[in-house]
């Protein structure tokens, strides 16, 4: 699923996509911490209650001694201890009589019962102030095994529900796409079939024309058979690049060493009327004995994708620089040039610069994609209103 | 000479003499119950130093039944204490001292 997102969704709409994920996953986990907090502390509350009973027969066991030692107070005046629990006894001011505890000074005498850290307190008030105590204090260490049983049930409970709302959350991500999704799908269908239905009459008029120019004709008919001839061509390359975007995770690449002098005279030659017709100055710097490890058609689409667009992008009477030496290509125009802004995007697929040129936008999509497959870094760098120059290096 | 040893002697014995002391110790010695017990009586019911204090001066300067902490036993013996002489920062001062040394505070092992 997540491949034909590769090939449907732009980037910006899949970063919207990780974001709302992100988002809901955050939202479920804090709402899991809230019912997580609120289990813990009912299964604790729980635990005190059970405890209750226990600490309250300790306390009445050691008021009981307290009493003893306030009748004999002349005779003994030993505080009474328990191995069982630690004790403390607090008059009706809060000040502290006698105290056991580690933490005297932290104990909340207007609770009954409750717990701090692992060791639990519990307070009763005595009928009768024996050596002014009002409140009696209990602490026993907690033995844990309610906490164990607790961490448990909120890994396996939780993480089932994690995972439950994390799936509905996939779920409705889906059902939330599914309109973008279905327009997608449908454009792309329409591209594939378009491009389908191109080729024969793409074909056809090349032919023709082709051999229309073995036949005798008067300057005036050459010149506009030259015409038709460019725009044949334009509509054969728009027909090969949607052809390279519908199926460019079914092309294999059939890698052969390419000289790229001879290719790069070759694609040039076969823009020759497109250049001509832009009165555009061609000036090459090309060495010899440069070859590259790739798919001749990808380099072939790549360099004719970058040529095409230095001529569409450029002005009448322009001119076209291309420089190749052993591990760098550049392509550099004489056009209107891209704004800074907008140099970033430009790779992306259906992404233009210049609206005012004709084309869908697709050409550097394509040159990306057959870059990042050879490792071919490309640069660009830009003037308005005076250059632009792609550079590819390997 | 005598004469100013012994009226130095006295005038100091004066000086040093507690309002505790020369007051309530005095009359509770001819009691068969000691002092301490009415103390302790007192923290069982009252508990901290400011009620327990409290409630005796309120009990010395007004002693009825009600307020007194006697069992019934020993009012029916000994009745109610009559109302006390003292002024009340006198009575303050016998309390205070009451306090001090039968409090409980300091004194547990």
């Amino acid at each position: 699923m997540l491949k034909s997102w590769d090939i449907n969704l732009r980037q910006s709409e899949k970063k919207t996509l990780v974001s709302f994920f992100i988002l809901y996953a955050f939202f479920t986990i804090v709402l899991l911490l809230f019912f997580a907090i609120y289990y813990y502390n009912t299964q604790k509350d729980l635990m005190l209650q059970s405890k209750r009973l226990g600490l309250s027969t300790l306390a009445s066991e050691q008021i009981e001694r307290l009493k003893e030692v306030h009748v004999n107070f002349d005779k003994t005046k030993r505080y009474p201890r328990d191995t069982r629990f630690k004790s403390a006894i607090y008059d009706s001011t809060y000040h502290k009589i006698f105290s056991l505890l580690d933490h005297d000074a932290d104990v909340d005498l207007n609770q009954d019962i409750y717990m701090r850290g692992n060791k639990i307190f519990f307070i009763k008030e005595p009928e009768y102030y024996y050596l002014g105590a009002k409140y009696v204090v209990i602490e026993v260490k907690d033995s844990g095994i309610w906490k164990q049983t607790v961490y448990k049930n909120l890994v396996i409970y939780g993480g089932v529900f994690l995972f439950m709302m994390l799936a509905m959350g996939y779920f409705l991500m889906h059902l939330i796409l599914k309109p973008m999704k279905e327009a997608i799908s449908l454009l792309d269908r329409f591209i594939k079939d378009t491009t389908h239905e191109l080729n024969t009459p793409v074909g056809t008029i090349l032919s023709n024309i082709e051999l229309s120019e073995n036949t005798h004709l008067d300057e005036k008919l050459k010149k506009r058979l030259a015409r038709i001839k460019i725009a044949a061509r334009t509509i054969s390359n728009l027909h090969q690049d949607l052809i390279f975007l519908t199926l460019e995770n079914k092309i294999i690449s059939k890698n052969e060493s390419i000289d790229m002098k001879a290719l790069i005279l070759e694609r040039l030659e076969y823009v020759s009327l497109f250049l001509k017709s832009k009165k555009i100055q061609t000036k090459t710097r090309l060495q010899e004995q440069v070859f590259l490890e790739a798919d001749r058609n990808k380099i072939v689409k790549l360099i004719d994708n970058l040529i095409s667009n230095a001529i569409k992008y450029n002005k009448i009477n322009g001119s076209l620089e291309v420089i190749l030496s052993a591990h760098h290509l550049s392509i550099k125009n004489s056009g209107r040039g891209i704004a800074k802004e907008k140099l970033s995007q430009i790779f992306n697929r259906y992404e233009r610069a210049d609206k005012s040129v004709g084309g869908f936008g697709i050409g550097l999509s394509i040159v990306s994609k057959i870059a990042e497959e050879y490792h071919l870094k490309i640069t660009i760098d830009s003037k308005v209103n005076e250059y632009t120059e792609v550079q590819l290096s390997w | 000479m005598v004469k100013i040893v012994v009226l130095i002697l006295s005038l100091f014995i004066h000086l040093h003499a507690s309002v505790y002391q020369d007051n309530c110790v005095q009359c509770h010695q001819k009691l068969p119950v000691k002092i301490d017990k009415f103390f302790y009586r007192y923290l069982l019911k009252y508990s901290s130093a400011i009620e327990t204090k409290y409630a005796m001066k309120l009990y010395l300067l007004n002693p009825t039944k009600e307020t007194s902490i006697l069992n019934k036993a020993l009012l029916n013996r000994f009745g109610v204490k009559q109302k006390t002489t003292l002024s009340e920062q006198q009575l303050d001062e016998a309390i205070d001292e009451y306090w001090d040394i039968y409090k409980v505070f300091g004194k547990l092992k």
